[in-house]
């Protein structure tokens, strides 16, 4: 805008900037809060507050107590590598079937399945998953994956239950699929028309089509991954009823465990009975933190990257 | 030349098979919700919508009444305090473009959209429910209202993009000032992008459990709806129901899944009502 501000625009301005205000001050009172409170679980078990596996309550001897965030640290990375590598292809193989696959009229039936998807709240995947899914993985894949695979270190626990890792992973892996779909489909839409006209001209088939075009969103599809890998970290109550709730690390899958959000949802409410047990959690909560921004600003510089190639 | 498109037909399959796989959970889920929760919601008949639970273990279903009603005035305090904010924020970045404020601003919003949610009901935590020695309604209000801004924002500014930049041309031609352009003009020809956005932010209230977890209170001996006392909403009572041994309680969990899934269906098809690409 060039010449003076009218007076009457610049009160507008103003005006507003207590709005965007809002999200800034939240995400960095956020930040400091969790700081704040960590730092005495930092100061009291220093490097072992993170690098620690031992997670061991005292009520009346604080001296004895033991917070170390390992195992649920693993448990994080482990159950969000699975539900991307579960929610990926899936994702993916529902973009092709609505851009390349199915007649035009329905292709907007998908689309609504997946809005459908992205709509239901994690807590009835929860339930879903509690009472149907982990039941069923156990006397299915799990049994078979155990007497088959049982030899590598991933499968060698016996499932006794069927809420672990495992489980949580593959329930991630449905949760994602429509952030996974939503960015890919954008992407995928967005490439030329004349390039698809153009490999198909050629005389090349679907496959070969799919994997050129895929080639060309290759940076929409990382940052799918990455924000889906965000999300599937931070979720917490869908997690937290499939997962088993137990401090087993995550070398078997197979077996209960924790993630970081799971563990502050299972014992946030209870760790004021127990000194530095909060200060634990809430170091937690600032790794999950760190996770989730990591994640988005690595996501969305992808994003923008594939963005600024399409112009 | 036979290999190749013997390839291609086998892609294609692959392609199917793996879409399907995807699809199918999503029947099952819906599919055992509405046994699972009809079943409950008939035994129980309309004292579903007006008791309260029966006690755990007992042969009697009682209701949801608690955290049906908390559900309600959660999504209604929410919705009134979230999104005048988003309005907000999305009318800065709509107007103001370009700007390295806006630009900051649009980064902090989306990073909140990554924030897991239950680190805003955390930090609610610290700041209100600690000084006031309780948790509440409003307490849980406020974190819905939080965790739906980035959500609303995004949508509603998108919704003002959308306008083609003659009309904005024309109403400061005019000699209007811009304010008068953003919110007479513009938004008049995007309200049914604005409203879709309300409605997305709605439904992420009702469905939304982690924010609440230490915020609201989880209490259902009575029916509050005091916004200063602790309360109940739905998707909290399915999470502490659903981890007990209790068959009772957990049919009540699958009764409040119903009710939140075909809340948030509903939602989703008057949304779909009002503009064309709905967005979750």
């Amino acid at each position: 805008m060039t010449g003076p501000v009218p007076p009457e625009d610049k009160r507008f301005y103003y005006s507003l900037l207590p709005f965007i205000g809002v999200s800034m001050i939240v995400v960095l009172v956020l930040a400091a809060v969790l700081a704040y409170y960590s730092l005495p679980a930092v100061k009291k078990y220093g490097a072992t507050a993170i690098l620690g596996r031992e997670w061991s309550p005292s009520e009346d001897n604080p001296s004895k107590a033991r917070y170390g965030l390992l195992i649920p640290i693993l448990g994080t990375l482990a159950t969000a590598t699975i539900a991307v590598l579960i929610g990926l292809p899936i994702a993916l193989s529902m973009v092709v079937l609505t851009e390349e696959i199915l007649p035009y009229r329905y292709r907007g039936l998908l689309g609504s399945i997946v809005d459908v998807m992205a709509a239901i709240p994690t807590i009835v995947y929860g339930l879903w998953g509690l009472t149907v899914l982990a039941p069923l993985l156990r006397e299915t894949l799990y049994k078979w994956l155990h007497a088959r695979l049982g030899w590598t270190p991933l499968f060698a626990c016996n499932p006794f239950t069927g809420t672990t890792y495992m489980t949580a992973g593959i329930l991630l892996g449905i949760i994602v699929v429509p952030y996974i779909y939503a960015i890919v489909r954008e992407a995928y839409r967005s490439v030329p028309k004349k390039y698809r006209h153009g490999i198909y001209a050629l005389g090349a088939t679907r496959l070969e089509a799919v994997r050129l075009i895929m080639g060309m969103i290759r940076s929409a599809i990382a940052a799918a991954v990455l924000l889906a890998f965000g999300r599937a970290a931070g979720e917490t109550v869908a997690v937290a009823l499939v997962i088993g709730s137990a401090f087993n690390a995550p070398r078997c899958l197979l077996a209960p465990g924790y993630t970081i959000a799971s563990l502050i949802a299972n014992q946030f409410g209870e760790s004021f009975y127990y000194p530095y047990m909060a200060n634990a959690l809430y170091l937690g909560g600032l790794l999950l933190l760190l996770i989730g921004i990591a994640a988005n600003i690595a996501g969305l510089r992808l994003l923008g990257r594939a963005r600024s190639l399409e112009g | 030349m036979k290999g190749r498109l013997a390839l291609d037909k086998a892609f294609t399959l692959a392609v199917i098979i793996v879409a399907l796989a995807g699809i199918i959970p999503l029947l099952h889920l819906l599919a055992t919700v509405a046994v699972r929760g009809g079943e409950a919601i008939l035994r129980a008949g309309p004292g579903f919508f007006t008791e309260l639970p029966a006690p755990p273990g007992s042969r009697r279903l009682g209701g949801a009444a608690p955290a049906l009603a908390g559900s309600l005035v959660l999504a209604v305090m929410s919705t009134a305090i979230g999104v005048p904010l988003a309005f907000g924020a999305a009318l800065f970045l709509y107007e103001f473009r370009g700007t390295r404020l806006a630009r900051a601003a649009r980064a902090f919003l989306m990073s909140l959209l990554e924030i897991p949610t239950v680190l805003v009901g955390i930090l609610v935590y610290v700041l209100l429910v600690v000084p006031l020695h309780g948790q509440s309604l409003l307490a849980g209000s406020l974190a819905l209202a939080i965790v739906m801004l980035p959500y609303v924002a995004t949508y509603v500014e998108s919704a003002l993009r959308q306008v083609p930049q003659t009309y904005r041309e024309a109403g400061l031609a005019l000699g209007l000032t811009r304010a008068q352009v953003a919110l007479r003009i513009v938004a008049g020809i995007a309200r049914r992008g604005i409203l879709a956005g309300l409605i997305i932010g709605l439904s992420k209230a009702i469905g939304e459990t982690a924010p609440l977890l230490f915020t609201v209170g989880g209490a259902r001996s009575s029916v509050n709806i005091n916004p200063l006392r602790p309360g109940d909403a739905a998707p909290l009572l399915i999470f502490h129901y659903a981890q007990t041994p209790y068959d009772n309680w957990r049919m009540l969990a699958w009764g409040a899944s119903l009710v939140l899934v075909a809340a948030v269906l509903l939602i989703y098809v008057v949304a779909k009502a009002f503009v064309r690409e709905v967005r979750m």
